[in-house]
């Protein structure tokens, strides 16, 4: 990205992220703000695993879910201050990933997927059914806004949604960077060459395996997070933060922005958090479309929209040569 | 502990685990012959049971119309879900036919919602609650006609596969498909078979669960993933190992709920998988491990 319109778009983009709630943007349209920011993380992890890995994980919401409940239980019942809380969480994810990956990679691909699936509706039932650790079906009400002990700022509430947002862009912002620098690096490419040909990379003396856990542990440790956080800003948590609605979001942001396409699937998040609220269709509507979305972009365009611009591009590159 | 609760359990257990191998035996049947995992398979089964109440219901259809116009409505909107989508994927697309097939569930259940709510809703045939008395165990008709019906169906996809030429391809494919194509077998033909026949098996065992249990948009969703956990557990492409492993699952799954907790009966399907893939990954009927 060294090209002006390049760095113009980025500037753009910055602005957009940056001057709204400055300039006093409704409460509304800065949660639709905080909404997206979250679908950003969750679908640059889904990203992660599924983009640059080749592994089809519907475990994604799970992750998130254990980053929730844990940080909310933790601040609840024993009186954690919020940070700790929600890096806890984030561990405690990170910790699922893993072992759930381990068992789910013993067969192959297919199996992959189906582990990763049921993963998910286990933590759906524990979150609904096992009362005495996830209070049930009612949740977890009435979450206390976080403090921050900030330099020069003293201890800050964390009380108005223009607050989450700057928490949760702030979050997003150093998430997203870190896998940023992760994909451009020797692993990113590691991970790219065991999606595109995991023979080959394994003739080449890579371990494919250690790759996917790393992966998929740091999908898992940035979705619990955020996850946390965006739980306070609810300020509940309840067996909803497992709903499926997650899952198929995630997919269709990582589908149509493009698979292994890091600022393909940041756009799409964009597109697929505001576009639906701008819409205001009934939100089973709103998944009808997905779903059709789903189905198009299979047909038209199996590499998604990134996908395709790189074919493109590609293409053009081997007319001018 | 009482036989009669015993007993009584375990038929319950019967009728939901025959259901459960209607369900496994088809996803089985399409993922052996083309390799895809079908996400909608569990919309098919709701598709059907929903238009069962409507036969039943609006229509004033009797029980045993409704259940053969169910089966012939399905196998056609299997053939349609063949020939508009599923042609579209390549060998070695797995993936995408995961995500195809989840935007179809999409769209089926959400519009579902969308037209008749998600409010469940009690189907009635001319049965009633009419049942019979065997020894101490009371059954219902309907339950016991599920019964039938599921061990029906399993005979005609018995004869399907093992009497006639193009179920012979089809378990040949399942086996080996670049051997078949080489003796010539068509595998747009046999594939299109399959899934007609694995969406009619989802369509009957709605149609013939809706008297019993109450029907509404989303009652396909914990089945079909609970269909997964079958299907891996009996072996990935193991017709037989996929239907005993769903008749157990089912008496299990009813035991647990009358002796135990609710959430381990939901939970015992996944809990189960995961232990046979640490164990046995190849599952417990399957002939070796398939990467």
């Amino acid at each position: 990205m060294r090209r002006p319109a390049a760095v113009a778009v980025t500037l753009l983009a910055a602005a957009a992220l940056v001057l709204p709630p400055l300039a006093g943007a409704s409460g509304y349209a800065v949660t639709v703000g905080i909404s997206f920011l979250a679908f950003a993380v969750l679908a640059t992890g889904l990203n992660l695993v599924y983009g640059y890995i080749g592994l089809l994980s519907f475990a994604q919401v799970a992750f998130w879910a254990i980053g929730a409940y844990s940080a909310a239980l933790l601040v609840v019942e024993r009186g954690w201050a919020f940070l700790p809380a929600v890096a806890a969480g984030g561990l405690l994810a990170l910790a699922a990933g893993i072992v759930v990956s381990y068992a789910a990679l013993r067969l192959s691909r297919h199996s992959f997927a189906i582990v990763t699936l049921s993963f998910a509706l286990l933590s759906q039932l524990v979150a609904r059914d096992w009362v005495e650790l996830t209070r049930g079906p009612a949740g977890i009400p009435g979450l206390p806004a976080p403090i921050l002990l900030l330099p020069g700022l003293g201890a800050v509430a964390i009380d108005t949604p223009v607050a989450f947002y700057w928490l949760m862009l702030a979050y997003a912002v150093v998430a997203l960077a870190f896998v940023h620098r992760l994909v451009r690096s020797r692993i990113g490419r590691t991970m790219l060459a065991i999606r595109l040909d995991e023979a080959l990379a394994q003739a080449q003396g890579i371990d494919p395996l250690r790759y996917k856990l790393l992966a998929i542990g740091l999908s898992a440790l940035l979705s619990g997070i955020a996850g946390g956080i965006f739980v306070f800003h609810l300020t509940i948590v309840d067996p909803s933060i497992l709903d499926f609605y997650y899952t198929e979001t995630m997919l269709i942001m990582v589908i149509v922005g493009g698979r292994g396409s890091f600022w393909g699937v940041l756009a799409a998040a964009a597109v697929f958090a505001v576009v639906p609220e701008a819409l205001r269709a009934a939100p089973e509507l709103r998944m009808v479309l997905y779903g059709a979305v789903l189905v198009a972009a299979m047909l038209a365009f199996p590499e998604g929209v990134g996908g395709w611009l790189r074919r493109r591009r590609v293409a053009r590159w081997r007319r001018l040569a | 502990m009482d036989a009669a609760f015993l007993a009584q359990l375990v038929v319950n257990g019967l009728v939901i685990g025959m259901i459960y191998a209607l369900l496994a035996m088809g996803l089985s049947l399409i993922f052996g012959v083309l390799e895809i995992v079908n996400f909608a398979h569990g919309d098919f089964y709701m598709l059907g049971a929903m238009a069962a109440g409507l036969a039943l219901g609006t229509l004033g259809f009797g029980y045993w119309p409704t259940v053969a116009a169910v089966t012939l409505a399905s196998a056609g909107a299997g053939l349609v879900l063949y020939e508009a989508l599923l042609t579209t994927l390549r060998a070695h697309s797995f993936e995408r036919s995961i995500l195809l097939t989840l935007g179809v569930s999409m769209v089926l259940q959400n519009g579902a919602i969308y037209l008749f709510t998600a409010t469940p809703r009690i189907v009635e045939s001319e049965y009633g609650v009419a049942s019979v008395g065997i020894g101490d165990v009371t059954v219902t008709l309907v339950r016991l006609f599920a019964i039938g019906i599921a061990a029906a169906a399993f005979v005609l996809l018995w004869l399907v596969l093992y009497r006639t030429r193009i179920g012979q391809a089809m378990r040949a494919i399942a086996q080996s498909r670049e051997a078949a194509l080489m003796v010539g077998i068509r595998p747009r033909q046999v594939a299109r078979l399959a899934v007609i026949l694995g969406i009619a098996l989802a369509g009957v065992a709605g149609a013939a669960l809706a008297p019993v249990y109450t029907v509404h948009p989303t009652m396909g969703v914990l089945l079909v993933f609970k269909t997964f956990a079958i299907i891996i557990i009996g072996g990935l492409g193991s017709l037989a190992g996929a239907a005993i492993t769903a008749v157990a699952l089912g008496v299990v799954e009813s035991l647990i709920g009358g002796f135990s907790s609710v959430v381990l009966q939901d939970a015992f399907a996944f809990l189960a998988m995961i232990a046979v893939l640490l164990l046995r990954p190849q599952g417990l009927f399957g002939r070796g491990v398939r990467v």
